[in-house]
């Protein structure tokens, strides 16, 4: 239906809220990590065995597919209402059980149990403060009427009545929200140059590129709660008073395409998004513009030349964006996190919203705590928490037999902090200061088994294969660094190169075009920073203390630790190794490929990479 | 009256300059007889910042001079800096990796000390990637060639690695070309894997450009230059009035 | 009009002819060929009214077009930071061995294609690959193959 004014939209959303509620309902996580554990087919299964038990489907009861429940590691993922339970790794056999055990009755199945109440004793969602995610697993992403009944549109309400567009831009302004795709400018910064920026055409634009390796916080808001974005967007075009907007998104990204989309079209139909906005006089159109599988386009000015329709080329430019951006207008562009917090905002006032996080740093960020760790998924804490609550309360630390070594944050530009930094505030001023970036907020946790020298090399040939080729510093540079690190992976080093790498990546950081060139070095830089000995170790010895690069140590397994349970010994594909169960093991290294295979199996951490001439 | 904005001052290696708002680091410096090298910058095309050799230090940080536009006061500026020296050798040696055996190029390598690195001697292929020949092309109204693909695969070339279909044969390009690379004859005219016909001039047979290019120009007077102005004289002595009759 | 031309019509008919909407309409006739023919690239230079150049330049950049016909069936397997630990180089090596082609090539008669992608962002499954779109975790060489 269409609303004609806030009184209207009031009025429904108290219609849906006292409407009929279902007595149970199964959510099923639909967030990326589920999805391809199959959570979609568990769904489908759910409605067809409670239609096929007679359950009085969808008044009842109801099995909904929703935004990320969180602990991807453990997926499928089922959340259950209104109990709280939290059940992992659904299988699609046990759904006759589910349905009619806890669906029905209220029971959980406790083979599949991992929380009675998630958010009261699991210690993965203990620790959090679920704000931006605070619909994953409460509302079917891209219902309107779920968003409604949980509060939606309460802000765009209230400041189309109540507030001039100089009010809501003073609202951001205040609460000294930080951009969450990057560096954590100042969000109001830029709404209040946006705002005076003299100009009849303006427009508001959402990065939802999220190109990092290891990071779909972006891509499990816009696909688990689309409206917050939309929402947040049709707040800013109110306050610097543009008609036009665009959110961008990664290409790998079909689901999210589809998700905005749909939730575009309903709020066009409710005179939410289109020419009279609640019946009044402010009006904003909204478009999906799809990326093509470039990671530089994440970058602000080469994200405007793609949507332009251009390459996505960086350009070097010495005017803000908020007063030439996209066609040369002003333009208002933030991460479509940033996007969703203002809602919050405008909703709750900026006090409200400094009450979480830490002064410079307020309010919370969705993190993606993946690689090494016990429990990796979609967390959201207060900015400023430490890194060692996130990668051990939660995360659980390393798995068995390893010890944590690095954790990598903020994707290809960021870096990677050793154990000395666990207790360093997770802020976008401490972060940077050590070397590595808050970024778009992705955690990937490295054990023991990590070669750091591999890492920089892995990262440095993504942003390799991935710059634009403008500048000649980051197209032939990054080419020159990699080849570098490369050799020593290979234990092909040569005498300098540690110390070569080091001024190469400085000076690469100095001279690039682009904020993305400029940042390309950070990873081989922190890793040189807090693990040279490992880059000393490949260059001098040709000594791989991971035992990550083949050739470059010989595997040991000690006997004291050694259980004798026989993993190394199924894993290796030279079949080196013998031993009798219950026994030590021992390794054959005539026929040994060098290939860590042992290693990386190893529960109790008995298998060791050594020197090879020890 | 025509308002005037202030000037804008400051230093480039401790001497003091005065420009209008919006100048260029690099025009600046040049005011002051300061030199900075530069590769993919040229005077008559929009700049593009691509090369970073005409990096200058201002407070710990390199700007590219060429697009670098000077609209406040009271900034100090280098040249000289070990900073921007270390900057520069770094530039050169990634360039020379594509040119070796450029002079301009080799120049400057012994002016910062800077030399190929053999990891990367698999890409010598003259082209610096510096843009100047495609921002070229459009300046004189084309868009025949572009860089096409990203990172050290990217190369100038025509649409399908073919002979570009919308070029008119006028050299510019090869004729902003730093190093010199793009092959071309001057007569007969051709280019890119291309021939063109020359049209000449009915007077004096000298060639004045491609069919092409004419038409691009909108010309439809087939003259050369020297003929357009030995014939515009003639005309003027031939109209009435033409000798001096008013005594 | 042949094929190509009806079809690049159709595609381009479905939005207003304005340069900003090529990024999109080379998708689509990516989609419609798997891959993008010279003919279409032409018809929409002429169409939008911009250069050949620009056209081939922005096809040329973006990971997602190409120039060559991909697989019928898209194997794609994830390079991420986290597949990257848990061996997604590994799943690589031996998958291009054993079909016998590389990342970003197809098989002889174009029926399968072998693609890398940064980052599906399903992580906690790592190493994980998509086919046709699906998305499959925990992925081994054996399990892979079996898939396809």
């Amino acid at each position: 239906m269409l609303l004609k004014d806030q009184a209207g939209l009031e009025a429904l959303r108290s219609g849906l809220i006292a409407g009929p509620k279902p007595t149970r309902r199964l959510w099923v996580c639909g967030g990326p990590g589920c999805l391809a554990s199959g959570a979609a087919k568990i769904q489908e299964a759910l409605v067809r065995e409670a239609k096929g038990q007679g359950l009085n489907f969808e008044i009842e009861f109801r099995a909904d597919l929703t935004g990320c429940l969180g602990l991807c590691e453990k997926g499928p993922l089922v959340g259950v209402e209104p109990e709280g339970f939290l059940l992992e790794k659904v299988a699609l056999a046990d759904c006759p059980e589910l349905v009619f055990e806890t669906l029905r009755h209220g029971r959980p199945i406790e083979r599949l149990l991992a929380a009675r109440d998630r958010f009261k004793s699991h210690p993965f969602y203990q620790p959090q403060v679920r704000q931006i995610t605070r619909r994953f697993g409460q509302t079917v992403p891209g219902s309107l009427t779920d968003y409604l009944k949980t509060g939606g549109y309460k802000a765009l309400g209230l400041a189309l009545t109540t507030l001039s567009p100089a009010e809501v831009s003073l609202m951001v302004e205040r609460s000294d929200l930080r951009g969450r795709g990057g560096g954590g400018f100042p969000a109001g910064r830029k709404w209040a140059s946006c705002r005076l920026a003299p100009g009849s055409v303006k427009y508001v634009l959402a990065n939802g590129d999220e190109g990092d390796p290891g990071a779909f916080m972006n891509r499990s808001l816009m696909e688990g709660d689309p409206f917050s974005v939309i929402e947040g967007m049709t707040l800013g075009a109110y306050a610097v008073g543009a008609s036009k907007g665009f959110i961008y998104v990664r290409h790998e990204y079909p689901l999210s395409v589809e998700r905005l989309n749909r939730a575009i079209q309903s709020a066009e139909k409710s005179g939410l998004l289109g020419r009279n906005i609640l019946g009044g006089s402010f009006g904003f159109s909204l478009e999906i513009v799809e990326g093509g599988g470039a990671f530089v386009c994440g970058e602000s000015s080469a994200l405007m030349a793609s949507v332009e329709g251009r390459e996505g080329q960086p350009r070097v430019k010495y005017v803000r964006s908020t007063e030439k951006g996209l066609w040369e207008a002003p333009t208002l562009l933030q991460n479509v996190e940033t996007w969703a917090n203002v809602p919050l905002i405008v909703e709750n006032g900026h006090e409200w919203f400094k009450g979480q996080g830490t002064s410079q740093n307020p309010g919370t960020k969705v993190f993606c705590l993946v690689g090494q760790v016990r429990r990796s998924g979609l967390v959201e804490m207060p900015l400023g928490s430490a890194i060692r609550k996130l990668v051990f309360d939660v995360g659980g630390g390393t798995g068995a037999g390893r010890s944590f070594k690095a954790v990598q944050i903020g994707g290809p530009s960021g870096g990677c902090l050793p154990d000395s930094a666990l207790d360093l505030p997770l802020d976008f001023d401490n972060l940077s200061s050590a070397g590595a970036i808050m970024g778009s907020g992705g955690l990937i946790v490295m054990d023991d088994l990590s070669c750091m020298v591999d890492v920089a090399r892995y990262f440095t040939g993504f942003l390799m294969g991935e710059s634009c080729g403008k500048c000649s510093p980051c197209r032939e540079g990054l080419t020159l660094l990699y080849r570098i690190l490369d050799a020593l992976c290979q234990g092909r080093g040569r005498s300098g190169d540690t110390q070569k790498l080091k001024k190469l990546a400085t000076l690469l950081s100095k001279t690039a075009l682009c904020g993305l060139g400029q940042s390309a070095a950070n990873p081989l830089l922190s890793t040189l920073r807090y693990f040279e000995a490992e880059y000393l170790e490949h260059e001098n010895e040709g000594f791989c203390r991971a035992g990550r690069c083949q050739g470059l140590f010989w595997p040991r397994i000690d006997q004291e630790l050694c259980s004798g349970c026989g993993l190394c010994r199924k894993a290796c594909p030279a079949q080196a190794i013998s031993g009798q169960k219950n026994k030590p093991h021992k390794i054959d290294l005539a026929n040994c490929l060098s290939c860590g295979a042992c290693l990386s199996v190893c529960r109790f951490g008995a298998a060791k990479a050594a020197r090879k001439d020890s | 009256m025509p308002h005037t904005l202030p000037k804008v001052t400051g230093t480039i290696d401790g001497l003091k300059f005065e420009v209008s708002p919006g100048t260029t680091l690099l025009e600046a410096a040049k005011t002051l007889g300061i030199t900075i090298p530069t590769l993919c910058h040229h005077p008559g095309l929009p700049p593009d910042g691509n090369c970073r050799l005409c990096l200058v230090e201002s407070g710990k940080k390199l700007l590219p001079s060429c697009v670098f536009p000077l609209r406040e006061s009271g900034g100090a500026f280098s040249t000289q800096s070990p900073m921007v020296f270390e900057a520069r050798a770094f530039v050169v040696t990634l360039l020379l990796s594509r040119a070796p055996k450029d002079k301009n190029l080799l120049k400057l390598a012994e002016v910062y000390g800077a030399q190929a690195d053999p990891l990367l001697s698999d890409g010598e292929d003259g082209c610096l990637r510096c843009a100047r020949c495609v921002r070229a092309c459009r300046a004189g109204g084309s868009e025949a060639i572009a860089l096409i693909g990203r990172s050290r695969e990217r190369k100038v070339a025509g649409p399908f690695f073919e002979p570009p279909i919308d070029c008119v044969g006028c050299l510019a390009c090869a004729r902003s070309c730093p190093t010199g690379v793009i092959a071309f004859g001057e007569e007969p005219r051709s280019i890119w894997g291309r021939d063109f016909d020359l049209v000449k001039c009915p007077r004096c047979g000298r060639p004045i450009g491609t069919p092409e290019e004419l038409k691009r120009a909108g010309l439809t007077d087939p003259l050369c230059p020297d003929c357009r102005r030995r014939e515009f004289s003639a005309s003027l002595l031939e109209l009435p009035e033409a000798s001096f009759t008013g005594y | 009009m042949n094929s190509v031309e009806s079809q690049v019509m159709v595609i381009l008919g479905a939005r207003p002819r304005e340069a900003r909407h090529l990024l999109a309409i080379l998708q689509e006739i990516q989609a419609a060929f798997r891959y993008l023919p010279k003919e279409a690239l032409l018809i929409v230079a002429g169409a939008l009214g911009i250069s050949a150049a620009r056209v081939f330049s922005v096809a040329g950049f973006y990971k997602a077009l190409s120039f060559t016909p991909k697989g019928e069936r898209l194997l794609t397997v994830c390079q991420g930071t986290a597949c990257h630990l848990r061996g997604s180089g590994k799943l690589i090596e031996s998958l291009q061995s054993r079909l016998g082609f590389k990342i970003g090539q197809s098989s002889s008669d174009g029926r399968l294609g072998l693609e890398s992608v940064n980052c599906l962002g399903a992580c906690a499954l790592a190493p994980v690959a998509t086919v046709d779109g699906a998305v499959h975790g925990h992925l081994t060489p054996e399990k892979a193959l079996e898939l396809i």
